[in-house]
This record gives structure tokens, sequence and C-alpha cells, in this order.
């Protein structure tokens, strides 16, 4: 395997309705920026990895309209579409056409544009990925009256408060922690120019007021549903030396995929686990992550971490997973404020998918941004201390599909 | 940004609707081993003959073990809540899902508080996704002990098992 590393990165702005521009335009806005940050033009690059999450935005075949858009045409363009995860996916694809020694400079870009459906959100792609979940629910012994009740509360949204539900009971967390998170995040997003949900100071009394969605989650809690892009160019070691100060260099990439916590398929899988959020994916991905990175000890050697959380309970569920806290432990380091930008371990500086979520983008934008860390050009949400490793995570939806990507400041030896 | 205008508030727009209702898919062949089971008010398991689990409702291979389950066991009636959550009070026209209004279509009364939460009956490894009936929903907690709530006179449909409910005599 060849070394292979982050030389630019691209965001478009994100928002709830981005009316001035359309899928396509939306796409190249984030190539654009990623391509004049590497410093190279459309034409030198060899190969495209595209991808968002399937039958959202009502297009089965985006890549067909945006390719001539973002100079693909006559160059090898794969579409890669893994859920929630799609982004997550689509980063390691870029990083596997470049080691292994096919291409030396892809472009990798992710995109979601929720406000093409008329219906609030992503109804109409949703409503693609649950006919499938609806399936598994029969053979689940969900009636239909029981699946109204629990798709009452949104598809993710529906899976994640279970999950929150499971990991309150057994590491005593409260409500009041989950507010804590979510006004970080909102504060945190507020310092990053491309995010969505932006609140300057927010406290956690301010999430604390908003109403009740399913007890224990308030509307403050929730994810919003972004239209944005986000784009990294991959290129090999030679390239990236050559055209990039401080590139990001890919250390660990694993993901897995576990039918256990899959919460509506056959009873998880019918492996008999009986806590989701146990997700075992997480572990076995970021110790595969970890192996391949050289990191022994991810408590000292990880310097920061962007985390796949829509919801603020899976901060403290995945950063444990990722072997960042100990199990049940996470709450009371951001009780402590050791999660903070200035902390001991930042957790999702960029604000995250919390205030973001262009779902297809999401976890493209997670290793994006551990990548800016480690470049230093995160600008005003930068770690102030050295990064020499930074980690990015990606959770698929309400399946257990698992991205881990380690980046460091020097490539892996 | 030289590939994108800068000026352009709003581009022009195509409205449409897509039809995406026009397929008939197949539920498992196994549940129609669970819903005679319910007819009967027993609830139905799989047996794995590698690892020893019990999933409610069966299914054909262990999830672990990748071997068939060819062993099937009746579960008891009562079991442990797992997990749940609880709803706001639902009004008409505020829960809408694939199309269907929860009030507007009977499924649910207007003003209710549902509680959809994960069972494990004992005697199986396995959560079954349900209801909690016939509670306030300040008394619920994880761990509580429960017993199924049946329709009077089952039909052999998953419905039948309406829920379940607080043990009345405490075990």
């Amino acid at each position: 395997m060849r070394n292979t590393a982050i030389i630019g990165c691209g965001q478009t702005k994100h928002s709830s309705r981005r009316r001035d521009v359309n899928l396509a335009e939306l796409v190249e806005e984030a190539v654009y920026n990623a391509l004049e940050d590497a410093g190279l033009t459309m034409d030198e690059v060899d190969a495209f990895v595209v991808g968002n999450m399937q039958g959202f935005g009502g297009v089965a075949q985006p890549e067909q309209w945006l390719g001539d858009w973002i100079g693909a045409p006559g160059k090898p363009v794969l579409r890669i579409a893994t859920g929630g995860t799609t982004g997550g996916s689509v980063g390691q694809g870029g990083y596997y056409a470049v080691s292994s020694g096919l291409y030396d400079k892809v472009v990798a870009v992710a995109w979601e544009k929720h406000s093409d459906s008329k219906e609030p959100g992503a109804t109409m792609g949703l409503a693609h990925v649950g006919i499938a979940n609806m399936f598994h629910a029969l053979g689940y012994g969900l009636s239909l009256k029981s699946l109204i009740a629990s798709a009452g509360v949104g598809a993710a949204a529906g899976v994640a408060v279970y999950q929150a539900r499971f990991y309150m009971h057994r590491s005593g967390c409260t409500m009041e922690h989950f507010d804590m998170v979510a006004a970080r995040l909102r504060r945190n997003a507020a310092k990053n120019k491309y995010a969505h949900l932006q609140w300057p100071n927010c406290k956690p009394e301010d999430i604390a007021k908003t109403e009740i969605v399913a007890y224990p989650f308030r509307y403050g809690h929730v994810c919003p549903a972004s239209d944005g892009a986000s784009a990294i160019v991959v290129a090999s070691q030679d390239v990236a030396l050559k055209k990039c100060k401080k590139p990001a260099w890919f250390k660990g990439v694993a993901s897995y995929s576990d039918e256990e916590n899959q919460l509506q398929s056959e009873n998880y899988g019918g492996v008999g686990v009986l806590d989701s959020s146990e997700q075992m994916g997480a572990r076995v991905s970021a110790k595969m992550a970890y192996k391949q990175a050289g990191i022994i000890d991810p408590r000292k050697e990880i310097d920061v971490a962007e985390l796949y959380t829509p919801f603020p309970s899976q901060e403290f569920i995945f950063s444990e997973k990722m072997g960042l806290f100990d199990e049940g432990q996470a709450w009371k380091a951001t009780e402590a404020g050791e999660t903070e930008i200035e902390g001991k371990m930042p957790l999702t500086p960029s604000g995250g998918v919390n205030a973001t979520n262009a779902i297809g983008s999401s976890a493209l934008q997670r290793i994006l941004e551990a990548g800016l860390q480690v470049m230093g050009k995160a600008e005003e949400h930068q770690v102030p201390k050295k990064v020499r490793n930074a980690l990015a995570h990606g959770w698929g939806g309400n399946t257990n599909y698992i991205t881990v990507t380690v980046l460091g400041d020097s490539p892996r030896r | 940004m030289g590939y994108i205008k800068d000026e352009r508030p709003q581009t022009m727009m195509v409205d449409g609707d897509w039809q995406i209702g026009a397929y008939t898919y197949k539920a498992p062949k196994l549940v129609e081993e669970f819903v005679a089971g319910l007819k009967e008010k027993k609830i139905i398991g799989s047996l794995c003959m590698g690892c020893g689990k019990v999933i409610v409702p069966p299914r054909r291979v262990c999830g672990r073990c990748h071997r068939m389950m060819e062993g099937r066991q009746v579960v008891s009636n009562r079991g442990t809540v797992t997990s749940f959550i609880v709803s706001p009070p639902v009004k008409e026209g505020k829960m809408i899902i694939f199309g269907i209004d929860a009030v507007g279509s009977g499924a649910i009364k207007e003003g209710s508080v549902i509680i959809p939460a994960f069972v494990r009956f004992d005697g199986s490894d396995a959560n079954v996704g349900t209801e909690i009936l016939n509670v306030d929903a300040k008394d619920v907690y994880v761990g509580m002990r429960v017993e199924a709530v049946w329709e009077e006179k089952p039909q052999g449909m998953l419905s039948d098992l309406l829920g379940v409910e607080p043990l009345k005599d405490g075990e």
C-alpha cells in the first residue's frame, strides 16, 4: 500500500435551503473549493469517487447529472452509497483508489440536497430506506400500530432515542448531559463558517427550554437537515510532498458492518444482543484503524476527534467505543469540560453532525474536518495544540455500519 | 469562486410528483408460523442448537453461528422492559408516516401518550418491539416486569399482541 494524504479540502456553506444552486452546482462548489485549496486544476484530476445517501434528493443517478460540472467526463467515476456512512465510505474510497497505485490525484466528494423535496426533511428519501426497514419490522414482530408509534419520532431519531435510553440506564447520565453536549456543539458550530445551526454562547439551559420530541430527546438535541457538499483531494506521497506544505496523511482506515445492532432487522440479526448502544462495529473498526496507524493508547495519541453524532447521546456512546474514555464515563468528561475545543480531548470542534447534517456528506465532512485540524487550517475552531493524530468516525442510519479513519501529520511507516 | 455565479438568488424550478408505492414486497415466511402462535396466545421463538439462544420472533439462521435454527420454543408471556421511549401527546396532523395520519387513520387516539418499548420475554434472548399499555409514563423504568396483553379474539395477526402491561400480581 502506498502512502496517501489529503492535500485539499473544500466545503459549501450549509443551510436548510440552498435555493441559489441546483444539485450539480452545489457539488461543483465543494469540488472547486477543494481543488483551489490543493492548487490543482480540474484537468489534473485522475479519477473521482462520489456519493450521497441512496434515494435522497429524489435523484437516482445523480452522478449522471453532475459529472460535467466537476470535470469528470472521460475519467473514472465511482459512486458509493452506504447510507448515513456514505461520506466515510467515499473518503475511504478515495484512499483506496490512490493507495492501490491506480491513480495519483483523486477527488472524493459527497453531498446532500434535502430542500429539493417538498416534504420536510427528507421524508421521500427516508421512505426509500424505510420500506426495507418496514419488512424487517415484520420479522421483528411489530404490528402496524407499533410501527407507526416508533416511526413517529423520526427514522434515525427513533433509533437513537432507544440507544440513548439504553446508555442512560447503564451509565447513569441524565438529559442534562445531552443538553451540555448539544450546547457545546452549537457553540463550536458558531466558530465554523460552513456550519448550519450556529448558536454563539449557547448554554445547556437554552437547549433545555426546547420541546420534547420523544423522551429523553428534545428538539434542541436533534440534528437539522442541511443542503451542502464536502470534497477532499487525495494524493499519492510524491504528489502530496510536492503540492502541499502540510498534508494530512491517511494512517488507519477501517469499516465494519454487523447485523448485531441493526435495530429493525430481524431481532438484531438474530444474535441476541439486547442493548442497541453496544455498537460493537464502532469498537472493532476503531481497533483495526488504530492498529494500522500504530496507535497503542488512543487517549494519549489521538489529539482531536470528529465524531458522527446527529444526537448528543451518541457522542458518549461512540467516544467510549473509540477508546477515548472508559465505558460509561464519557459524560463525566463533558461535565468537567474536557471535550471543549481547549480541553484535554476535544470532541467535534467543527460542531459536527448535530449542527450540520447534509446526510451523504456528513461522514466525509468528519474526515475533512479531521484533516483541517492536522493541516492547521481549521481557523476559528482549530484546537490550540499540536495535532499529531486526528480521528474521524462515521455511523450509518439505524444500521451498525461504521467507518473509522485516522489522519496524522506524518506518513505511515 | 470562479465557477459559480455570485449573484443568483434562486434558479428556475420544476415541480413534480413521483409515485413510489407501486411495489408488492414479500414478508418473511416465518411470520406465518409466528402469527399462528399468536392466534393461540403463544409467543414462539426459534432455538439455535449451536449457541442455545432463543430468538423471538423465529428466524431461519442464527446471526452468530450461521446455522439453521431448527428448534422452536414457546417463551413466557411475561418479560422485562429493556428500553422504552415516551411520545408527547399525539395530535391530529402532527404525526404523518408514509402519508398516513396516525390519528386520522384511527391507529392512535388523539391526545394519547405512546410508550414504544423493547421487551425481552422470559426464556428468550431477543427484544420484541411493542408498546407498554395501561400505565402512567412516569412509572415506567428499564427492568420493569411486564406481561403480554392480547386481543380478545386473536385473528392470527401481528396485532393480536396488543402490547404489554405491568404485572398485576407482582409475581
